[in-house]
């Protein structure tokens, strides 16, 4: 809602915004004391303002450019990267154990028959998501345009009584920590 | 005589009481391994062992267990012969206590992990197969050692299999050590083939060899303890989870190149060549691993480095003849570095995560105990007088100093105690003290006794283990006594130098100048540009060649060149040459007959 679609190239707006939280988060690494940090943070935002009523796209691009390369220059070796991120200690760390639903469907029955109730309960569930399965493929084909789709955004569903399409992919997708 | 039988006794004891969790499961259907059993396994064969080190200490009895062989067919056996000597007497209770206490702390650490009792059975197979390698009398059995460490390394560094860069540090670590194993493998060869034993006791008697062999325990040593060359696995083998850092590549993994070295020295005694080589390749692993550690900012890489500098360290000694001194600093370093790794697994944990010591600051106040166990592992690291590292760190410097060697190798030895003063504070000052850079909403927790216990009790054992070996065990060597007053400071003065520069730095960081870039801060935060110029040239290289060879020495040279072609191609070559005799006229044709029939003339005449 209100949101739109990826392009294929990034505006001009995104790409200064991009710069600017890089060039703060690279800072961030540099200048480690939060008082040094808000300092040199107030000079930059202060060079980003000035530049900021540009009208002249070719000029405000000269500025873009000068700006990445100086950000290249003063890069921090080592930037910091939230544990989560990619790149960071902890990412994908708990990718080993987050196993598909499907497999569920393999236990032994003497395992199954640990849980009734739960697999009860799973396979109403699957029944309706073999009943609803044609009507999203159909509702897909419908909506995607003759050369391709344009955006990975699923669109929801339109009709009465019918689920989103792909709903149940979402729906058993593993916890970010399966513990 | 009753000495030796308690002693055999109780050994072999101490090792079959290890041996427990992995056979018990295998004979009896109801026995389920749990972690504090494990736990509590390793910490009965702890103070079984003291029985035999004790005996060891007060009668100075050794034993040698020799000839009980594991019969595998007619040819193959497994020669098990235990040494116990005053090296594994000492390493049994240090390891053991060590991983009872790492054994302690993972069962908080790894509480939320599925597969913990995987995980701890793990730990106590490497602890076999490192048990093994120690006590080892004979070179076969040393190498079954030397490659379980290897495979357990592997297998717990990649722990978290579903992460790339754990995969790829458990590939390195695993490639640089088979590296090192070709080294071990060409010295065992030659000892296969010039003594006709594997046996350390008949193989080391003889006192002169030739510089090939041990060349390749030299490689050994510097593929398992990750000295320069192949020392980038270390740093990379931090992927995996801490426990696994304190055990394997801090207290026990990484030193049995170096006691490789230890058993062998009868051999390297009387090569210089070879004790030079020890000595410069050491100087060079400390000061390069101290270098790379200054600019980290990932509280464990530090504690990785500054492992690597401290086996340089210990290579040094070796390269000065000094084997007893360099394992009482295995010994003392197990117990500092351990506690370190420890004291950063709880404030990684207790910060969900963050590694970094950019986002830490002011443990002091939130985490008491644990960063005065920090700080106690630091000034042990640093040489303080009378903590543990000092008893081995001030020896070895003055050793040093005081023989007539490399002196290039003392000044970069020097430069390397200064930077790990300087790393260690750098490390303190900005994990402990100042304002707090971490999320205000983070809860955090040390008041666990799987936590404060073995944190504790390691601390304890980095502050009075060097004066207990000390005390209790015979110098083989005499150190040197008489020195001038400045060389007998000189590890206290550069390590107060290092202070000085670090408390001089972090006042700069406070400062309002923006920092740079600059070649020094390049060079170290990329670890000398080593990784990128030895993992991307050498195999692109070999990767280029192999095309070659496999497309044009195949197809083009032997299918075309070899063929049809190049024979195409010399009569085409012959027929240019001889294309200006065809002209047409009668007289050049008149003359090449008659050159033609002289030259038949002149040949049967």
């Amino acid at each position: 809602v209100g949101q739109r679609a990826m392009a294929a190239y990034l505006t001009h707006q995104q790409r200064v915004l991009r710069l600017y939280k890089k060039a703060l988060r690279h800072l961030e690494s540099w200048c480690i004391y939060r008082d040094k940090y808000r300092y040199f943070a107030v000079l930059l935002r202060d060079r980003f303002d000035k530049n900021k009523d540009v009208k002249d796209m070719v000029k405000a691009t000269q500025l873009l450019r000068a700006g990445e390369e100086e950000f290249w220059a003063n890069q921090h070796p080592q930037p910091y990267i939230f544990p989560d991120s990619p790149g960071g200690t902890s990412y994908e760390r708990y990718e080993c154990y987050k196993i598909p639903e499907w497999c569920l469907d393999f236990w032994h029955p003497s395992e199954k028959a640990m849980y009734p109730d739960y697999f009860a309960k799973r396979e109403q569930w699957k029944k309706l998501q073999r009943e609803s399965w044609e009507k999203e493929i159909k509702q897909l084909e419908e909506e995607t345009p003759a050369d391709g789709p344009k955006t990975e955004a699923l669109p929801p569903a339109r009709k009465e009584g019918h689920l989103p399409p792909l709903w149940w992919q979402y729906v058993t997708r593993p916890r970010e920590i399966p513990m | 005589m009753e000495h030796t039988l308690l002693l055999n006794t109780s050994v072999l004891l101490t090792l079959m009481i290890i041996l427990t969790p992995i056979l018990l499961p295998l004979t009896s259907k109801n026995f389920q391994n749990s972690p504090t059993t494990i736990t509590h396994t390793v910490k009965t064969a702890f103070l079984m062992s003291l029985v035999p080190t004790t005996l060891f200490m007060y009668s100075g009895s050794e034993s040698i267990t020799s000839h009980l062989e594991w019969k595998f067919t007619t040819n193959f056996k497994i020669p098990l012969s235990f040494k116990m000597d005053q090296y594994s007497l000492m390493f049994l209770p240090i390891a053991l206590f060590v991983t009872w206490s790492i054994l302690q702390f993972a069962t908080w650490y790894m509480s939320t992990e599925p597969h913990i009792t995987k995980f701890f059975s793990y730990l106590l197979t490497f602890l076999i197969a490192m048990l093994t390698l120690t006590t080892a009398n004979n070179m076969f059995l040393l190498f079954i050692g030397w490659e379980g460490v290897g495979i357990m390394s592997f297998l717990l560094i990649g722990w978290w299999q579903g992460r790339a860069e754990a995969n790829t540090a458990a590939l390195q670590a695993v490639l640089y050590n088979r590296i090192g194993d070709i080294g071990l493998i060409l010295s065992m060869t030659w000892l296969a083939l010039t003594m006709n034993t594997w046996e350390i006791q008949q193989a080391f008697s003889h006192t002169q060899a030739p510089t090939l062999p041990l060349l390749g325990l030299i490689l050994a040593a510097t593929g398992k303890s990750a000295q320069f060359g192949l020392h980038p696995w270390l740093p990379a083998a931090m992927e995996g989870p801490t426990p696994v850092s304190a055990l394997l590549h801090s207290s026990t993994m990484v030193v049995a190149g170096i006691f490789l070295l230890i058993r062998t020295h009868p051999l390297l005694a009387s090569n210089q060549a070879a004790l030079t080589l020890c000595l410069c390749l050491g100087a060079l692993s400390t000061l390069f691993a101290a270098t790379c550690a200054l600019t980290q900012n990932d509280i464990k890489k530090i504690i990785a480095f500054s492992t690597s500098s401290q086996l340089g360290l210990m290579m040094v000694t070796i390269g000065l003849n000094l084997p007893q001194l360099a394992f009482l600093h295995i010994s003392t370093h197990a117990f500092f570095k351990a506690m370190l790794f420890l004291c950063s697994g709880s404030i990684i944990h207790n910060l969900n995560g963050e590694q970094d010591i950019r986002k830490m600051g002011s443990m002091q106040k939130i985490l008491p105990t644990t960063t005065s166990c920090l700080t106690i592992g630091n000034l042990a690291l640093m040489g303080t007088p009378f903590l543990a590292g000092f008893f081995s760190k001030d020896p070895i410097i003055e050793n040093l100093n005081t023989s007539y060697l490399n002196t290039w190798a003392l000044l970069l030895t020097l430069m390397a105690t200064s930077f790990t003063a300087t790393y260690s504070l750098r490390m303190t000052v900005l994990v402990q003290t100042g304002s707090t850079r971490m999320s205000s909403t983070t809860l955090t927790n040390e008041n666990n006794q799987a936590i404060i216990n073995p944190i504790t009790r390691l601390a304890l054992g980095s502050i009075t283990a060097g004066l207990l070996i000390t005390s209790y065990t015979l110098p083989t060597k005499t150190p040197p006594m008489t020195m001038p007053m400045s060389t007998k400071t000189a590890a206290l003065l550069v390590t107060i130098l290092g202070i000085a520069l670090a408390l001089e730095l972090s006042n700069m960081t406070h400062m309002l100048t923006h920092p740079k870039q600059n070649t020094p801060l390049n060079f170290s935060s990329s670890l000398g540009y080593f990784n990128p110029l030895t993992h991307r040239l050498s195999s692109t290289n070999l990767l280029h060649t192999g095309q070659k060879i496999a497309s044009h020495l195949i197809d083009l040279s032997w299918y075309k060149k070899m063929g049809p072609e190049g024979l195409a191609n010399l009569q085409l070559m012959a027929a240019k040459t001889s294309i200006n005799l065809h002209t047409g006229l009668i007289k050049t044709y008149l003359e090449s007959f008659a050159l033609s029939i002289l030259i038949i003339i002149l040949s049967l005449h």
